[in-house]
């Protein structure tokens, strides 16, 4: 069974996740990269963005959830699942490339400036789902 | 310890032996090649190189296509693109790339853009390509990148003065032909450092947080072979021998790194590449010993397994034999005729806060053992120039 049961659960986990950040020491290195991320989720299908390329005034990047114009640097592909997986800290990003879980299109160099970026999030988002009530999603 | 992922892909046939390219044609027929578009530059073509190539792809009932023998030294987007339609015009089912890196990651580019169609940028990425591509046989002319079985390919986009890495398992050639005498009289600076580039292959790729125990036998091995040749082979250019070896083992190290990757050397070198223009193989060699000392006190272990391979006796506690082994590759480099500062090399000293900067954005810099600051790898930089 999926972990979550549509779209609107993938924004309030993975979504609200990228939200709480800007209030997170880690909203800082978001914005430094100066990338635009696009995910691109399936089952359930969602997509978000976050733009630190654009972002709006006085904020560290833009957040948007499902369709949007923003033109993304990379897009990564997998499913919902493993994306939660994967902000849990449990996936190898190498081994889920190699398996095929997940496809990144764009330069790679702005690929692996993401990893730095990213890892602080590990630690954020149980945390996070602990806050909003979901910590039967921390396993 | 339990490693948590092992992944090894080489897909590269690999033949070698003197006078093996006179055999091009019958190993191309082989697989398949009837119609061959040749890849190559204008150095090779006028010390003969190419055509031997193309006598034994006509003698073993391969015909040649049409030919692209404009590859610049760094291979850059425009040019895949351009020789890209040189060949689709040509029509031919091989690819037969002739040289040394910049040709050979060329006719990788080319491959992409020939068997998936758009345009090469269209493959910047991971996990993108997943299946086979076009046939892609390559005969190297140098002993350094070991590009002839690497899943990788670096293109260059001169106009950004940005390099690009395409990856896949897919991109690796099907068939390596090895034939040292395809290698004999090249320069002695030029052996020397395209040496030390397989060196340092081999070397990162071992101490390397990706490396798996595929590569590591690879790269120990690789090690032994070019510690015990390069110097005969850059010191006597028509050594066949020597020059056999130093193909071995920068595809031995092409081969490891292609999987294990590689480190902070390769991040710096790199940068002084885009930015002054320093030949790879040369930043590698100058950076190789300070790199290890940077990585000292998070590898010495591995570092001091190197030792056997570099010929040091292991002595004392690791980090100790590690320091030997980091000499042994001075007094390489050194033995060679390699510079030692990056001033010899046409390196700046007020570029170097940039190029430290470009460096701890590079791609390799994620497998080095040891997190690396830009302002870390500035005091490595002064420290070497």
């Amino acid at each position: 069974m999926a972990v979550f049961k549509d779209a609107s659960e993938v924004y309030e986990c993975i979504g609200g996740l990228f939200r709480r950040a800007m209030t997170d020491p880690l909203s800082q290195k978001v914005a430094d990269s100066k990338i635009a991320v696009r995910f691109n989720y399936s089952e359930p299908d969602s997509a978000i963005t976050v733009d630190a390329k654009n972002p709006p005034p006085g904020q560290p990047y833009a957040i948007y959830e499902g369709e949007t114009s923003a033109k993304p640097d990379v897009v990564m592909t997998m499913k919902a699942d493993i994306a939660h997986q994967f902000w849990l800290g449990k996936v190898n990003l190498v081994a889920a490339l190699a398996k095929g879980q997940m496809k990144a299109v764009g330069p790679i160099q702005s690929i692996i400036k993401l990893i730095p970026v990213i890892k602080p999030a590990f630690e954020l988002y149980p945390q996070y789902l602990k806050e909003i009530g979901r910590s039967d999603l921390v396993q | 310890m339990l490693p948590e992922f092992l992944d090894f892909s080489m897909r590269t046939r690999v033949m070698g032996s003197a006078g093996l390219v006179r055999e091009l044609g019958d190993q191309v027929s082989r697989i398949g090649g009837t119609k061959a578009f040749v890849v190559s530059d204008r150095t090779l073509e006028k010390l003969g190189l190419v055509g031997r190539a193309k006598d034994s792809l006509t003698a073993g009932g391969v015909a040649v296509a049409g030919e692209f023998l404009d590859v610049p030294p760094n291979s850059d987007v425009s040019v895949v693109e351009r020789a890209a339609a040189a060949a689709s015009g040509a029509g031919g089912n091989v690819l037969v790339a002739i040289g040394g890196g910049s040709v050979i990651d060329t006719a990788k580019g080319m491959n992409m853009v020939l068997s998936k169609g758009g345009a090469l940028m269209d493959y910047q990425g991971l996990g993108l390509i997943n299946e086979p591509l076009g046939k892609l046989v390559a005969v190297p002319t140098t002993a350094g990148t070991g590009s002839e079985v690497t899943n990788m390919a670096v293109i260059k986009d001169q106009a950004a003065r940005v390099k690009y890495s395409f990856t896949s398992p897919y991109l690796g050639p099907d068939l390596a032909v090895l034939d040292p005498e395809m290698t004999l009289g090249l320069p002695p600076g030029l052996t020397a450092s395209t040496g030390m580039d397989a060196l340092t292959h081999a070397v990162e790729a071992y101490i390397s947080l990706s490396a798996n125990p595929v590569s590591d036998a690879l790269a120990l091995y690789a090690v032994k072979v070019i510690n015990e040749w390069l110097p005969e082979a850059t010191h006597e250019g028509f050594n066949v021998e020597a020059r056999y070896w130093m193909l071995i083992g920068s595809n031995l190290a092409g081969a490891a790194f292609s999987n294990a990757l590689v480190g902070c050397v390769h991040a710096m070198a790199h940068a002084l590449g885009g930015l002054f223009d320093v030949p790879h193989g040369l930043a590698n060699s100058i950076l190789l010993a300070p790199g290890l000392e940077y990585n000292l006190d998070f590898a010495a272990a591995r570092i001091a397994d190197l030792a056997p391979s570099f010929g040091v006796r292991p002595a004392g506690p690791a980090e100790e034999t590690a320091r030997a082994v980091i000499e042994a590759v001075r007094s390489l480099a050194k033995e060679c005729g390699l510079p030692a500062r990056l001033r010899d090399a046409g390196v700046r000293e007020d570029g170097l806060a940039e190029a430290a900067e470009a460096a701890a954005m590079d791609g390799a810099i994620f497998t080095n053992p040891r997190p690396a600051t830009a302002e870390e790898l500035l005091v490595m930089f002064r420290k070497t120039f």
